[in-house]
């Protein structure tokens, strides 16, 4: 029992830090909250809504998001993309994470 | 849909206006609204009610919810939390010590000294030790849980406030003769507080004109405690000069408040509060000259007692350092 929960908590753990660098690379084209989790989920990237909207707002806030609400069939959308800032950031996140994957590809051979 | 408004507006009483309210109202029920209607193609029937509680019940409680969106999950952040503990210590250490000097005090004055009052000044002790730990503990955390929610983040970091570490230290024998940076400091700002006191700048009319014959005194100790203390936070170390102008200083301390502590009256009772004792009052008018005799008795002892401690402490350490040689 404990040890399911422990390693619920890792795998969160790990998680939670791809998904800033996954929400940020989905961004270059603008996409309201749902429809970015849908689409991390059709590639294969399942993130609780709880987690990717606060998430959201936090990268807005620290400007690497910008936001803008639209209205569409009816209904008002919040629309984010990736800022100059973020666009800056980028690269250099992609290049850590391959970093660290190559590192960990021959820890774990 | 009504479901889904009343879910929204219970996240949004869980949330505060300054994080955003209204705008994370609006997008939850834009996103549970897409998801509802979503659900409602994959079942091929227009959304009903049951299919709002099923989704609602995915979603999370209010109290979830809005959890998630809270940037303080917690009551003093990590930000905040070493200086926290830094001041909590002192403060912990300083009533300890203000506590027990007084207690000390009050055996020493007991005559007879019988066993039931002793009893009483150390029970008493241990309750007010409790009791303004408890105290001082609440006023402490709510300083801070107030700080963390107002002091926006000014790039402050708990570096700044954490003496710079450098792994080469453990491997070196610390200085003998080290100065330490946050006594300094520490001395360094009550001694402006005293300073302040003194010359009456907060204009506390109870020094007595006995009192003025001593302040040039107590001015010059003060003003060589601090440029002596400043002069060692650039030093960093002590040598013979400082421990020596150190020495000859919580002499003159000690001198000054034995004299202070021989001569009456240094306070006054000013005569508006002198009117409004009543004359039924059970303590009146010499009681209240007896308890401010009291009571800068209490500080003189204090003062006393730790410029001997300073004066051993810059003895000691110019006997050791004369030793190495």
């Amino acid at each position: 029992m404990a040890n399911t929960e422990s390693l619920e908590n890792v795998v969160l753990e790990l998680r939670r830090g791809v998904i800033v660098l996954a929400a940020l690379s989905q961004l270059s084209a603008e996409q309201y909250g749902y429809s970015l989790l849908k689409q991390l989920s059709d590639q294969g990237l399942e993130v609780d809504q709880g987690t990717l909207y606060p998430l959201l707002r936090r990268l807005e806030g620290q400007g690497l998001l910008e936001s803008v609400w639209k209205l569409e069939e009816a209904r008002p959308r919040r629309y984010y993309i990736i800022s100059a800032e973020g666009k800056k950031i980028l690269p250099k996140l992609k290049k850590e994470w391959a970093d660290i994957v190559s590192v960990m590809k021959k820890m774990l051979a | 849909m009504k479901l889904i408004d009343r879910y929204v507006s219970e996240v949004g009483k869980r949330l505060l206006a300054l994080q955003g309210r209204e705008d994370i109202e609006k997008e939850l029920r834009s996103t549970l609204e897409d998801m509802l209607e979503e659900r409602a193609e994959k079942a091929g029937k227009p959304a009903d009610e049951a299919m709002e509680i099923e989704l609602l019940k995915e979603y999370g409680s209010p109290d979830e919810v809005a959890t998630t969106y809270n940037p303080h999950p917690y009551l003093i952040g990590p930000r905040l939390f070493p200086i926290f503990l830094k001041i909590l210590k002192l403060v912990f250490f300083g009533v300890t010590i203000g506590l027990t000097v007084v207690m000390i005090i009050q055996l020493a004055t007991q005559t007879p000294l019988m066993g039931s009052a002793v009893t009483e000044i150390v029970g008493g002790w241990i309750t007010k030790i409790f009791s303004t730990l408890v105290a001082a503990f609440g006023y402490i955390v709510l300083t801070f849980a107030i700080l963390e929610r107002t002091v926006p983040d000014l790039g402050i970091n708990k570096e700044d406030f954490e003496d710079k570490w450098d792994p080469a230290s453990l491997a070196k024998e610390p200085h003998p003769d080290a100065v330490k940076r946050i006594d300094l400091i520490f001395e360094i700002v009550f001694t402006f507080i005293g300073l302040a006191i003194i010359n009456g700048i907060f204009n506390i009319p109870i020094f007595s004109d006995i009192f003025r014959q001593f302040v040039p005194w107590i001015n010059t100790v003060f003003i060589i405690e601090i440029l002596l203390d400043i002069y060692l936070l650039r030093k960093a170390v002590w040598d013979t000069i400082t421990r020596i102008v150190k020495i000859v200083m919580e002499t003159g301390t000690i001198v000054l408040a034995v004299i202070m502590l021989r001569t009456p009256n240094l306070l006054t009772v000013p005569n508006e509060v002198l009117e409004n004792i009543p004359d039924t009052s059970s303590i009146g008018v010499e009681g209240f000259l007896r308890i401010s005799n009291l009571s800068v008795a209490i500080v003189l002892i204090f003062v006393i007692v730790v410029a001997s401690v300073e004066l051993i402490k810059a003895g000691i350490g110019l006997i050791r350092s004369y030793r190495r040689k």
